[in-house]
């Protein structure tokens, strides 16, 4: 075990988290991934310009961006004038300011009486500008965790940069569907006391973007950068961490790598190494990181001329409601859920679905469906993949016992596997529910096989023949009873 | 007095300059940063701070707030590369005119705001491959305008520069903000007599502020065409959303057709004179121009009559307009008619009676299509013929109605003969008046 403290660990988290709302952060477009062909790629070249990269050698990136040729698709509903730079931005969507502000109450973070909008330079293309544009919404706020208080150095508003298709060489495509999304920023200051911890306050901070109903889903809208340094080492800053389980194992790592670089230092005696240690790494999939070119922090931001400051006065701020907090969330759901359940949905994916499913059907039937079936099934290699409306007709069938839940694991695989509708998996799985009639003609049927078990009342046996037949399409309860009666007579 | 900001916080303010690192104390609460200015947009009570974070944010004032400074802004920013790269007076010599676009602008990171380059070496800064093109040794500003504010004598003094560095340069780049630029370009072909070398005029739709600026691309190709064999005036802007080509359009020929696109200039009735990609490769898109001739000297031509008026006719549109103007004391008239020229003939309120009276009183009236492309005609229909046969209006060819405007005030400037001005009106001048409708010149 490694003393965090003794080895001066420290260590501070900036997540990033997508959000669901309707039109894009500074304009129309519909904020998602488009399924479509694009309907335009467009070639555009970026260059420095002069003096806006503070200390950066203005000529050096010059050379660096002379030969790159970025083409961007674009998409029939997720792009306009405005993604393409074709267009100045409309105003701040209005959506996404209140979901920002919630969040920074909720973490009790300063907001500022003016918002300013900033343009944070890029140059790697993924922004078609050649900027980002950025506003902090909070200041010095603080998350409370089981390892006491960790600050919040700042939240912001940001505009998601643009996917990477492929590069060749120099020619870099991108699509453009990304651009635009509304992304919130939290970073933390360097409060974190070890791995386990980092993913605490990941976790922590993702719920309560989530607690706003109005975080994206799925992979990749969620992104965490990992500041880490030890004593005699550097701060080096690890970005794009996806998987949040990652997490402890990387900065374990990275740990391990400074200390190596340290080690080094003291054999060589020399500063040399520790000097030349590069401060931003990229996470790759197997819990290591890579180089990538380091930027300059503040001189990377200027105004947005092109957007007025945004006023918030009391009347706006009056306005935003705290949502209900995950705490509060756990403790109404452990009315009805045993406790482990509770936190498994809670940190589920389908915790939306549930708050809306919960309440027309069997909350511990919707909830174990939700979570342990899924993970099940993901685990067997199966993509769950059903939307919410056909959850709801699954279970309303089960209401309605036209299936036996039972049979739930089985449709839900066959529905992701074939792409079907509920009622067409039941249909095919023959997994209807069978009717009592139907029921005593199969358990007749059996029995008329296996005289010589009936004579003998072995009632284990048989029920095992009967359930063979029938898993899945009726309840085992019924089975016995029928069982029971078919034999006495 | 710190500009944009309200009295109270310039009083909380006093002996603070734009740039000091401050500490606000407001409450319990402490930020701590950079002044920076206010623009004219937002509150004028909030006090822009810039954190080290790089963010912006605006601290409201408050009565009882402190404000301490901890540092003096320092000196000036870095001083910009641009001193290491020099022109090589061995290639070709062009001069830069600069009117007040944003294209020869310059942002300050610190604050966000836009200064005027002084130095065409500033240029360099951004565009260091200008210095394989060509030798800008010459950078004159006759003037600093928004293009929406320049006027007819900003267009005397541009042409009057023009010719000047003409006779001692290969070619000519203006820039100028792109609202007008068409204007400019109509009024530059018809004032510079005599010319055989390229003027190119030049502007960018997204301003240099932006790694992903129009204004790089546009430049280079505009300075390539001035060294070229084409002597004309023209513009030079994006042929397409991509950074990929320019076309270079004549000056008459052309026209703002979209607010914000960086290929928002396009050729009317005509295809554009060349395609310029940056690397020097040029297509020559248009046989008919004028080729480069060197031997001969340039002129400033530029009497001018301002009292001329464009206007427009739509359904329900009032003539009243016309006698408006003619107790204003104007000299002529483009009117934007409907389809091939109409204006309202047998309508309630009919334009044909004032416009019989105005031609009497020796005052041309001109009539070019609001259609933008197409050609006006003056027989085909009844009212046509009612238009151009009886009143005498003068049927614009297929002329721009914003060159139209532009040529009628420059004709009037030399003659107010209602015959000679008729007859100058159709004659071409300055490659204004296609002879030919060609197919493939539409949309383009």
């Amino acid at each position: 075990m490694i003393d965090y403290k003794k080895i001066g660990f420290k260590c501070g988290l900036e997540i990033h988290n997508r959000l669901d709302t309707k039109t894009k952060l500074f304009c129309n477009c519909k904020p998602r991934f488009s399924e479509k062909q694009p309907i335009l790629i467009i070639k555009r070249k970026l260059r420095p310009v002069a003096g806006e990269l503070g200390q950066v050698d203005v000529a050096a990136m010059y050379e660096y961006l002379r030969d790159r040729t970025f083409f961007y698709n674009c998409y029939n509903e997720e792009t306009c004038l405005i993604c393409i730079d074709e267009e100045p931005p409309r105003v701040i969507n209005k959506e996404v300011l209140e979901i920002a502000l919630q969040i920074t109450k909720m973490l009790k973070a300063d907001i500022p009486n003016e918002i300013h909008i900033m343009r944070k330079i890029v140059i790697d293309g993924s922004n078609v500008c050649s900027f980002q544009r950025t506003a902090v919404v909070g200041l010095n706020g603080v998350l409370g965790t089981s390892l006491g208080k960790v600050g919040i150095t700042n939240i912001c508003l940001e505009e998601e940069s643009a996917g990477i298709v492929k590069q060749d060489g120099d020619e870099i495509t991108y699509r453009l569907d990304r651009l635009g999304i509304p992304l919130i920023e939290i970073g933390t200051a360097p409060d974190i006391k070890n791995p386990e911890h980092a993913k605490e306050v990941a976790e922590k901070l993702g719920m309560i973007v989530r607690s706003t109903g109005k975080s994206q889903r799925g992979i990749g809208v969620t992104r965490q950068d990992v500041n880490v340094s030890i004593k005699g080492g550097k701060r080096v800053e690890i970005k794009g961490v996806q998987e949040l389980d990652m997490l402890p194992q990387l900065i374990d790592n990275e740990i391990k790598r400074q200390q190596e670089i340290i080690k080094k230092a003291e054999r060589e005696n020399s500063f040399l190494p520790i000097q030349n240690m590069a401060t931003t790494r990229i996470a790759k999939e197997d819990g290591t990181t890579k180089y990538t070119r380091p930027l300059p922090g503040g001189e990377r931001l200027y105004p947005e001329t092109d957007l007025a400051p945004i006023i918030i006065d009391k009347k706006l701020l009056s306005k935003i409601r705290i949502p209900e907090t995950w705490e509060q969330k756990a403790k109404r759901f452990s009315k009805f859920l045993p406790k482990e359940m509770v936190n498994q949905i809670i940190k589920s994916e389908y915790l939306e679905m549930f708050e809306k499913l919960h309440k027309k059907y069997d909350p511990l039937l919707v909830a174990s469906t939700l979570t342990s079936t899924t993970v099940y099934l993901r685990r067997s290699g199966i993509d769950v993949d059903v939307s919410e409306e056909q959850f709801d007709e699954l279970f309303s069938c089960v209401k309605k016992k036209e299936v036996s839940k039972e049979a739930i694991p089985e449709i839900l695989e066959i529905m992701s596997k074939e792409k079907i509708l509920v009622k067409d998996a039941i249909e095919e799985t023959g997994l209807k529910v069978l009717s009592e009639n139907q029921l005593r003609e199969i358990v007749r049927k059996i029995l008329r096989k296996h005289k010589d078990l009936v004579e003998k009342e072995r009632f284990s046996p048989l029920m095992g023949l009967v359930m063979k037949e029938v898993r899945g399409r009726i309840a085992g309860n019924m089975v016995a009873k029928v069982l029971k009666e078919e034999m006495k007579k | 007095m710190l500009e944009n900001y309200s009295k109270q916080v310039n009083r909380l303010l006093k002996n603070i300059k734009i740039g000091d690192r401050v500490l606000v104390k407001k409450g319990k609460k402490n930020y701590e940063g950079f002044l920076m200015p206010r623009a004219d947009t937002g509150d004028k009570d909030s006090i822009v701070i810039k954190l080290d974070s790089g963010y912006n944010i605006g601290v409201k004032y408050e009565r009882g707030m402190k404000i301490k400074k901890l540092k003096r802004a320092p000196k000036k920013t870095v001083e910009v590369e641009y001193k290491k790269i020099k022109f090589d007076p061995n290639k070709p010599r062009v001069a830069m005119v600069t009117t007040g676009g944003t294209i020869a602008s310059r942002v300050d990171y610190r604050t966000g705001g836009v200064h005027a380059l002084e130095k065409p070496e500033e240029l360099l800064a951004n565009i260091p491959e200008l210095k394989d093109i060509a030798y800008l040794k010459d950078v004159s500003s006759p003037l600093k305008k928004m293009s929406e504010d320049i006027d007819y004598k900003d267009w005397q003094k541009i042409a009057k520069e023009v010719a000047k560095q003409v006779n001692k340069n290969k070619g000519v780049i203006v820039t100028h903000g792109t609202d007008t630029m068409h204007f400019t370009s109509a009024a530059l072909s018809f004032m510079l007599k005599n010319l055989y070398k390229p003027v190119v005029i030049v502007g960018s739709q997204r301003s240099p502020d932006r790694g992903s600026s129009d204004s790089f691309m546009n430049l280079i190709c505009a300075v390539r065409i001035a060294t070229s064999n084409i002597g004309e005036v023209g513009i030079c802007m994006h042929g397409s959303t991509d950074d990929h080509y320019c076309y270079f359009m004549r000056g008459t020929k052309v026209r703002k057709m979209h607010t914000t696109r960086r290929d928002a200039f396009r050729s009317i009735n005509e295809m554009p004179l060349a395609r310029i990609f940056p690397d020097g490769k040029t297509d020559i898109l248009n046989k008919r121009y004028k080729k480069r001739d060197d031997s001969k000297g340039v002129v400033a031509d530029i009497k001018f009559e301002p009292k001329v008026a464009l206007l427009k006719v739509y359904p329900n549109s009032d003539p009243e307009i016309l006698n408006f103007f003619i107790k204003k004391g104007y000299r002529g008239f483009v009117i934007e008619g409907t389809g091939m020229g109409h204006v309202p003939t047998s309508a309630k309120k009919s334009w044909i009676p004032p416009i019989k009276k105005i031609t009497k009183d020796g005052i041309p009236v001109v009539i070019a299509p609001q259609t933008i492309y197409g050609r006006i005609n003056p027989r085909v229909y009844t009212n046509l013929r009612i238009l151009f046969n009886e009143t005498k209006a003068i049927p614009g060819e297929d002329m721009l109605p914003e060159t139209a405007y532009v040529k009628l005030g420059w004709v009037l400037g030399h003659t107010k003969n209602l015959e000679k001005v008729r007859e100058l009106m159709l004659t071409n001048i300055a490659g204004e008046i296609a002879e030919r409708s060609e197919i493939d010149a539409f949309l383009v």
